[in-house]
């Protein structure tokens, strides 16, 4: 009994300890029938291309998109490490330039901004940028590496008034906003289309400086994606009226089609 | 001990198994930046993540084996109607996801958590996003390996030196202290060693519950999961000093684990 028992306890431990974080999942599973296109795309866009898929798949029978939404600068380091995927769709040029060996051309088609949210009827009645140094309030930001952390770091850097420190630096944006909904902080530095996609429940304080608050979205086709038909016509169905339509409603500000 | 003479097909599986499980390891350790290994672990976010994680997994460790202990007692001697329901309770964490340990941790003592809201409500202090939630935890995933190591080997003492203590009217406590304890000690130790590295290791939950911040809640693992995303060549020093960990654990458990593998 003792034996078995501490070698269940030895194993237990040992296998759960030291997983890595699933930094490279890698998403591959095999196809069947049907034709799958893979797209890797920031955390800030999962709503909208979920949306977007859906649409896409109604036109096109017998296909399947599966998404991996992470930060950009994770879903960077997969593409470099290898990671399968057709459309890498990225919240910031940086990390488009991060997965570059994997990346052939990429275009710009769409702009977030970040603002500060927080809970209607917050128990600190935080109304202003600078209402974030009042004792005792809770924020929280990405981490720097991350697009949203990064436009909040220029953000906040241009804004210049806040002394406080956040409490923590979330992985992605979606942790972020998780993190408000459940009550955990008082206000949290993420995108205007999260704002846009609850605003029932929060509230929205935008920086005066908003050039400094914006980051832009890239898409780029992977050069080794082995859906390159599918995947560049995914791309089109995001200047296409129909997605023009969806990022707009989302709260994402339009611009026009560069190459970068 | 010689070694029995072992069929082909099976030495053949083994191979595969032991490559399976070293290869990895293997190249990780050939991914390491050597040259600039110090420098790497010596940047600021790196050198306070590893300090965090060594003081706060030791912490949780200390905590399960001065709680975990008495309680493995009461799994290993208290009336089996009880214990046989409390046994799967208490070690249900082992086997919890991360992520879901972070969460249950979230329920009860959030800012909206079931024991968290009087809290909060009361003093304005909540655990998340502290350095006690790291420690917490760390307790919550770890002691339940300090517990089931230290029952089972309660379970399996000579009871010679109890009932001897007993007929001299030793009581609960003495009986629990003066001799199950000391001759308890090896897996005692085990199990704390176990607690230990499983709350080192911890990362999503930790990361749910209390979040992630250089010097105060971010941990060594945590550092590892955001160097992945810029730097890989510190993602891989940082990954060997956890890997080093890992095999220096099994390595001081060598003894207990081929005791438990060889019966």
């Amino acid at each position: 009994m003792k034996p078995r028992l501490v070698a269940f306890a030895i194993a237990l431990a040992i296998t759960s300890t030291f997983s890595t974080p699933s930094v490279f999942a890698s998403q591959a599973l095999k196809s069947t029938k049907s034709l799958t296109l893979t797209i890797f795309a920031a955390s800030s866009l999962a709503q909208t291309f979920t949306t977007m898929g859906k649409l896409f798949e109604t036109k096109h029978p017998g296909v399947t998109i599966r998404f991996s939404f992470l930060a950009s600068s994770t879903l960077a380091a997969q593409l470099t490490a290898g990671a399968p995927a057709d459309i890498f769709a990225s919240a910031s040029e940086a990390d488009m330039t991060l997965a570059k060996t994997r990346i052939g051309t990429s275009y710009l088609f769409a702009a977030n901004r970040i603002i500060l949210a927080t809970l209607k009827g917050n128990a600190f009645h935080i109304n202003k940028i600078v209402d974030l140094n009042k004792a005792g309030v809770k924020w929280i930001q990405c981490a720097h590496a991350v697009p949203c952390g990064m436009a909040a770091d220029s953000a906040l850097a241009s804004d210049g008034r806040v002394k406080s420190k956040p409490v923590s630096l979330e992985p992605k944006v979606a942790n972020a906003v998780a993190k408000l909904i459940a009550g955990e902080v008082d206000a949290a530095f993420i995108y205007h289309t999260d704002y846009v996609a609850h605003a029932r429940g929060f509230r929205e304080i935008r920086f005066k400086n908003q050039e400094a608050a914006t980051t832009r979205y890239l898409v780029g086709l992977v050069s080794d994606g082995k859906q390159s038909t599918l995947a560049q016509s995914f791309v089109e169905t995001l200047y296409s009226a129909a997605g023009r339509k969806v990022l707009a409603e989302a709260g994402f500000i339009k611009v026009s089609k560069v190459l970068k | 001990m010689r070694g029995r003479k072992l069929d082909l097909v099976t030495i053949f599986m083994a191979t595969l198994a032991s490559l399976l499980l070293i290869l990895p390891l293997l190249a990780l350790f050939s991914k390491v930046p050597w040259g600039t290994l110090i420098t790497r672990l010596g940047e600021p976010n790196s050198i306070s993540a590893i300090r965090l994680s060594l003081w706060s997994s030791l912490l949780a460790a200390l905590i399960s084996v001065i709680l975990g202990v008495p309680l493995a007692w009461v799994l290993a001697r208290g009336n089996a109607r009880v214990t046989n329901l409390l046994r799967p309770l208490v070690l249900a964490p082992m086997v919890l996801p991360p992520t879901v340990a972070g969460m249950a941790l979230l329920a009860l003592l959030g800012r909206k958590g079931l024991i968290g809201r009087y809290i909060y409500e009361s003093t304005g202090w909540a655990m998340p996003f502290t350095t006690s939630a790291v420690v917490l935890t760390g307790v919550f995933v770890g002691m339940p390996f300090l517990a089931l190591v230290a029952e089972s080997t309660f379970r399996h003492l000579p009871r010679d030196q109890e009932d001897a203590a007993q007929l001299d009217r030793a009581t609960p406590f003495v009986l629990f202290r003066k001799i199950a304890i000391p001759q308890a000690r090896n897996g005692i130790a085990t199990g704390a060693v176990l607690a230990w590295a499983r709350a080192l290791g911890e990362f999503g939950a930790t990361m749910m519950f209390a979040g992630s911040l250089p010097g105060l809640t971010q941990t060594w693992p945590m550092q590892v999961y955001f160097a992945a995303d810029q730097d890989m060549g510190t993602a891989y020093a940082l990954s060997a000093g956890m890997a080093l960990v890992a095999f220096l654990v099994v390595y001081g458990l060598r003894r207990q684990l081929r005791y438990a593998f060889s019966n």
